[in-house]
């Protein structure tokens, strides 16, 4: 962890500190300090299980729990393809493999110089307009194999 | 001014005489929006004759993105809309009328009686269109009253479960606690469900009152709404939609205010379950746990809770409004009032239908499905997520409500209806599923946690080309042990996609394995 993290980690926990009786939530500091940092480094499992008053395992057991909190910096634009029944009854997997040949990683890998990465999502909610990609916050809907590239282009 | 410059200017910050401007409706829901109806407003932002309203979505959404204005006759509707089509939309020209639409017209809208018409955050539209009626009616009841009326109206929860709903309140009602909750469950987790997220965006105060109702009935004073990470909009709407009832100081529960707060969770499917679901809302790993104690006892923080899904919650203002009587008279026996089908996969017509119970699943496919879409032959049609039965051409004469499917050992669950067509592959299929619950299993239960990923290796091995006869006899058995031995419904339905899909299909396993 750099310098810097650390310090914005010490920032986001700050607001996390539980004031008693509020019990404290680890979730919800995960969540808080992923918003801040974009991914919950393990090295800051520590840190956060003193601010909490529990134990670097319930804190680790948390992390590894949920799929949405994540330990490594994802690149700058984080690509999700939905694989939920919809988009899946819609050839999504179709989709999907045109974003792999496109940018070339395997699911979860950020591409060499940071640009994007790519996650699988089990379902955005969008089925009734699927298949369904999402870039950051974007949802895209009724995507097909030949629009994957000026789906990506706007995102540098 | 002149024209010219009234172009350069947002139309929000102009004062141009109203018979100027044309008033647009056009829906601000994700799905829309995923449609390209946020390309609409930006392409639009800078029109002066225009006043562009954001409203809900009226879930018709293979009309969308759909634009709306208003006539002497009602509003009028223009589909799959694109920039261009602005002058004609303006000049009022091609336009259809939302009545005659026969995917709307059909259906006996009444949790969704306001969408597609109001925008979301209004509250003062909500009160306008018979908002907070139920709410008034039940403050003007005792809470045993309360619990009565859903008696009455014999409302099953809508997340799945189907468990009636008054016994639930009334448990929590009957046991002794300082501190009570009531807890939305919004993660809709199963895939090709969507109606939870429609009601958080479009009608926010729905589930608002809906959960006051139940807070005034068992006499809790906290609530949550466990919205999942991937409903960004639907969390920011809902968190707005407190703000504004607080300000407007509807969230008081008789002399003590009602504290609700929204809790976002992060990608765990298990979570909708509900002890998972309170686990994950302490903060820990969601993981099941054995029942009981039912939440209904002892629930969050080991205090009486009331767990239901949004839509079970956003049925309830009209039920108090109206009477339980009145919820009881719509539907089939065991299945009372409406039900939100949500139609997906490779149907013509995709969107959210709400009717009452008892349509064939054929009639649902064919008279709201509009058939399949263009060039598709119908293979299979799944109901109630990745956990629900595979139907063939065969089956689908089945009505749907609750009895009925667990006579065919099927379920409705959320009601997500999602259609495979000709090109799918069941052994492929069968994987799919079976990885997903390998992926999504909390780990508490052996049958589940090992069961599925034993199960995900068997399939893996059949598509191969690696699997034998015993392959499939083996996946039968371990399907068996997984249903009656598995602690929640992940682990004990897991195997129903799967074991349907091979009864079904039995042509594309054989075909796969070794001679």
């Amino acid at each position: 962890m750099t310098t810097r993290h650390s310090s914005r980690l010490a920032e986001a926990l700050e607001t996390c500190r539980p004031v008693p009786p509020a019990k404290p939530n680890i979730l919800k500091t995960l969540l808080a300090v992923q918003f801040a940092l974009g991914h919950v480094p393990t090295s800051g499992i520590p840190q956060i299980a003193q601010v909490l008053g529990v134990t670097d395992a319930q804190v680790a057991g948390v992390l590894s729990y949920y799929s949405d909190l994540r330990t490594q910096p994802p690149g700058r634009h984080l690509i999700r393809v939905c694989m939920g029944e919809s988009c899946t009854a819609n050839h999504g997997g179709r989709v999907f493999r045109a974003i792999q040949e496109h940018v070339r990683i395997a699911v979860k890998d950020t591409t060499p110089e940071g640009r994007f990465t790519v996650e699988q999502m089990s379902c955005a909610g969008n089925c009734a307009v699927s298949p369904t990609v999402m870039i950051d916050e974007d949802l895209c809907g009724r995507v097909t194999p030949p629009l994957v590239s000026s789906l990506l282009e706007p995102y540098k | 001014m002149t024209r010219e410059t009234i172009r350069c200017v947002p139309c929000q910050l102009v004062n141009l005489p109203p018979s100027f401007m044309t008033r647009l409706y056009l829906s601000n829901d994700t799905s829309s929006r995923a449609a390209g109806a946020g390309r609409l407003a930006d392409a639009w932002s800078e029109r002066p004759e225009i006043q562009l309203i954001r409203t809900s979505s009226r879930g018709a959404f293979f009309l969308e993105p759909m634009v709306e204005r208003d006539t002497p006759d009602g509003r009028e509707a223009w589909f799959n809309v694109v920039p261009d089509d602005l002058p004609r939309i303006v000049g009022g020209v091609g336009g259809t009328p939302v009545a005659g639409i026969p995917f709307l017209q059909q259906q006996t809208r009444f949790t969704f009686a306001n969408f597609g018409i109001t925008e979301p955050l209004a509250l003062d539209e909500y009160q306008t269109r018979g908002g907070l009626k139920g709410l008034t009616a039940a403050q003007g009841l005792s809470p045993e009253a309360i619990v009565e009326e859903l008696r009455i109206s014999r409302l099953r929860g809508r997340g799945g479960a189907a468990f009636p709903v008054w016994k639930k309140w009334q448990v929590a009602q009957r046991t002794g606690s300082e501190q009570k909750y009531v807890v939305a469950n919004a993660d809709e987790g199963d895939a090709g469900t969507y109606c939870d997220r429609m009601i958080m965006e479009g009608d926010p105060f729905r589930l608002i009152e809906g959960m006051m109702i139940c807070a005034r009935a068992i006499g809790a004073t906290r609530g949550h709404i466990y919205c999942r990470y991937e409903y960004p909009a639907a969390a920011r709407a809902m968190r707005f939609a407190i703000q504004k009832a607080r300000e407007a100081d509807l969230l008081d529960c008789d002399d003590y205010p009602f504290d609700l707060e929204v809790v976002t969770g992060a990608g765990s499917y298990v979570c909708g379950e509900e002890t998972a679901l309170l686990e994950s809302l302490e903060g820990r790993r969601g993981v099941v746990l054995a029942k009981p104690p039912y939440p209904a006892e002892s629930g969050l923080y080991g205090k009486p809770t009331i767990v239901s899904n949004v839509l079970t919650f956003a049925t309830i203002p009209n039920i108090l409004a109206n009477g339980g009587a009145w919820h009881a008279s719509l539907g089939t026996e065991g299945s009372r009032g409406t039900m939100a089908l949500q139609l997906g996969g490779r149907v013509k017509q995709p969107g959210l239908v709400e009717i009452p119970f008892g349509l064939t699943l054929r009639r649902v496919l064919d008279q709201f499905g509009g058939g399949m879409a263009s060039g598709s032959r119908f293979k299979a049609v799944q109901v109630g997520g990745p956990l629900g039965s595979l139907f063939p051409e065969s089956q689908l004469d089945i009505p749907i409500c609750y009895d009925a499917f667990a006579e065919a050992g099927a379920i409705l669950g959320h009601g997500g209806i999602v259609v495979y067509d000709d090109e799918t592959n069941m052994v492929e299929l069968a994987r799919h599923f079976m990885a997903f619950t390998a992926d999504e299993s909390c780990g508490k239960c052996t049958p589940c946690r090992v069961g599925s990923v034993r199960g995900r290796e068997i399939l893996e091995r059949i598509q191969a080309g690696g699997g034998t006869a015993e392959s499939l006899d083996l996946l039968k058995d371990l399907g068996e042990t997984m249903k009656a031995t598995s602690l929640c419904a992940l682990g004990g339905r897991a195997p129903y996609p799967v074991l349907t899909a091979i009864e079904h299909f039995p042509g594309e396993f054989r075909g796969r394995l070794k001679v």
